[in-house]
């Protein structure tokens, strides 16, 4: 999923776009994030003895306990002892707004599912892989094919968006991709950034987005930032002003859409033989694709037959999205009876687990919220200490950011 | 050529003691009339800003604007070898260093220790911190205000600061009880650094988280007093005066009490 290889490009070519920071300094910050994809995660990944969670009347419930913990680990990040000695002493409560948002159909042009088409052909790959290792009575293998046939349903949706209506936490339904419903919400000024594994929110123009938000608890990894102008900054792909909206694209937006279809996109093939490095060489040097594919050798470079990239690059601009200006965020206060009579008597939770989670939640949203100070002053000047050769180039006329670049008078 | 010469190394610790559990890398700014550092704390909520005129040196000079990447952990090790009275010397060359060095000597010069430190490369945003008009000043003994910090920070994570006509409250609370501390103006005491003075233009009610002020109150040695400016919706301020040569300021976001149904 995502385009191929890129945050790897981004860690060669742009290091300073990428910040890690810990899950803490996000307090307080409101981000959003693709449910759908976080669904699909959990029917794979909470399972015991390698089957999934499931209630009594064998309704699967692994997509609830993932989203039910992961939420409450979210709103309630800080006030759980998490071992360090800042944590114990009652920290900065934490509020994490998060939206999850919610993708109803994937409705993509029929022909551009290529990833989709590689998908289900894995799948029937997998089903008759499946059947083999029944036969044969290989437990280890059954489990593995097991799991790549998991599909998150409409009944599963349907759950999830009840929990987290009855949990307070807004959701929003995208009419095609969620990462792009995202990032329209980031670019609208509604969240302050995407929280997602997936690359392709950078090509959608998000402004901020965070990498191992979810993951990095567990697995005490720092989350990552990108941002998306340091990108296209050290990408050198920016050259005008940076597009805020996904839909009023921008000439230096089409080189980086451009330069994550020839990396590998989910909506079409790419050159055989144009890895990461050619392709941020050819972009940088001949600008959008259609350039490239009448100055590169196309014997040796043979484009994929009937090559949707226009459609693809369409795609990544126009996002089929509701715009942000149209979307209320609100939380409210969780419905713990609520939580509780659908977890519990539907599902089958236990009642005192699930009553403390909403404890936390109920927690996380009283009191008082921890004030940022970049909410009370404006930054100046990004400013570098000396060892940076960049800084030299663009002289920056910014106070604050002269520095030791001035030259001798 | 970057040099500065301090009498009273103990100065220097002192200050990075004060700044360091706040800001961990910062960027030293040196121009020929002053250092100066602005940091704030990764989730930024708290900045501390310092400003060290050349006057508090021996001897300066700083021929170029150097700014130099600090890492406090590092300067911190290198100042623990530092006795009070030792002779700071700090020397940096002016194009792009990569390194700075310290030069410690004792008081009566028969020893010299010398160290270099690798700079470390930071990308920060640099604040704006306009000048503004607070509503209440408050002036009181900086160990006074440790005190009631660390008292305050066993009942709550938070204190509450109210400041009215001749007073100023703070209070928090908790699970274990409630705690109020009330400090009454009394400039007519005899010294100076144990009265407290309240200039009042309008009252405040403000809530700030008490680990930073805690971090804050690090700065106690460097100055007697203390000053607090407060206005409301904006930040705190916490004055330490270094001397007449400088001084270190910590900003403080409030708390803000949310009401999520009419938002």
């Amino acid at each position: 999923m995502g385009i191929h290889n890129l945050a790897k490009l981004i860690a060669d070519f742009a290091p300073s776009a990428m910040k890690e920071q810990e899950m803490k300094s996000y307090f307080g910050r409101k981000i959003a994030i693709d449910a759908s994809m976080c669904i699909y995660q959990f029917l794979i990944a909470v399972r015991s003895d390698g089957a999934q969670l499931a209630n009594e009347d064998g309704e699967v419930t692994s997509h609830l306990v993932g989203l039910f913990y992961r939420t409450i680990r979210m709103v309630d990040n800080g006030i759980k002892p998490a071992g360090t000695k800042l944590w114990v002493q009652g920290v900065i409560p934490k509020i994490f707004h998060i939206t999850f948002l919610q993708i109803r159909v994937r409705r993509k042009p029929p022909d551009l599912n290529w990833r989709i088409v590689k998908r289900k052909e894995r799948r029937q790959e997998a089903e008759k892989e499946l059947e083999k290792a029944k036969e044969a009575g290989d437990t280890e293998n059954v489990q593995k094919f097991e799991r790549r046939l998991v599909r998150a349903t409409p009944q599963h949706n349907e759950d999830c968006k009840k929990l987290l209506k009855l949990m307070g936490i807004p959701y929003v339904e995208a009419p095609g991709e969620a990462e792009a419903q995202c990032v329209a919400l980031v670019n609208g000024d509604k969240v302050y950034g995407v929280g997602t594994e997936d690359m392709d929110a950078l090509t959608f123009g998000t402004k901020v987005m965070l990498r191992h938000l979810t993951a990095s608890e567990a697995k005490k990894l720092p989350v990552q930032e990108y941002s998306f102008n340091k990108v296209l900054e050290g990408l050198n792909l920016s050259h005008e002003e940076v597009c805020r909206n996904p839909l009023r694209v921008q000439s230096n937006m089409l080189d980086f859409i451009d330069l994550c279809i020839l990396m590998g996109c989910d909506y079409c093939g790419t050159i055989r033989g144009i890895g990461p490095k050619r392709a941020i060489e050819l972009i940088q040097k001949y600008k959008n694709i259609e350039a490239v594919l009448e100055n590169i050798d196309q014997k040796k470079y043979p484009p994929p037959e009937g090559w949707l990239f226009k459609q693809a690059r369409e795609l990544f601009k126009h996002p089929d999205v509701t715009p942000a200006e149209d979307i209320e965020l609100k939380w409210t206060d969780p419905d713990e009876e609520g939580v509780v009579d659908f977890m519990c008597k539907r599902f089958g939770f236990n009642e005192e687990r699930i009553r403390n989670g909403c404890q936390k939640l109920k927690k996380g949203r009283k009191g008082s919220t921890q004030g940022r100070l970049d909410s009370f002053f404006t930054v100046v000047a990004n400013k570098s200490s000396n060892k940076r050769k960049a800084e030299e180039m663009n002289g920056k006329k910014s106070k604050k950011a002269k520095g030791s670049f001035k030259k001798r008078k | 050529m970057f040099e500065a010469k301090l009498q009273q190394g103990g100065l220097l610790k002192k200050i990075l003691e004060s700044v360091k559990d706040l800001v961990v890398d910062g960027l030293w700014d040196c121009d020929g009339a002053a250092i100066t550092l602005q940091g704030m704390d990764s989730s930024h909520v708290a900045l501390v800003e310092m400003l060290l005129r050349a006057e508090a040196f021996e001897h300066y000079r700083c021929d170029r604007n150097v700014t130099l990447g600090m890492n406090h952990n590092h300067l911190s090790k290198i100042l623990k070898c530092a006795n009070n009275d030792d002779i700071v010397i700090l020397k940096a060359a002016d194009q792009n260093p990569d390194s700075c060095s310290l030069i410690l000597e004792s008081k009566n010069g028969e020893k010299t220790s010398d160290f270099v430190v690798s700079l470390v490369r930071i990308d920060t945003d640099q604040l704006g911190i306009p000048e503004t008009e607070y509503s209440a000043h408050v002036k009181m003994s900086s160990g006074e205000f440790q005190r009631i910090c660390r008292d305050l920070s066993q009942f709550g994570d938070a204190v509450q600061i109210t400041c009215s006509k001749q007073d100023v409250k703070f209070s928090s609370s908790g699970e274990t009880g409630k705690a109020n501390i009330t400090l009454t103006h009394s400039a007519t005491v005899d010294k100076e650094e144990e009265s407290v003075t309240v200039d009042l233009k309008e009252p405040v009610d403000l809530t700030f988280a008490l680990r930073f002020l805690n971090l804050f109150t690090k700065a106690t040695p460097i100055s007697d007093t203390v000053t607090l400016s407060l206005s409301q919706e904006a930040p705190l301020v916490v004055e330490y005066k270094i001397g007449d040569s400088g001084h270190i300021r910590y900003f403080l976001a409030p708390k803000i009490q949310e009401d999520e149904e009419n938002e």
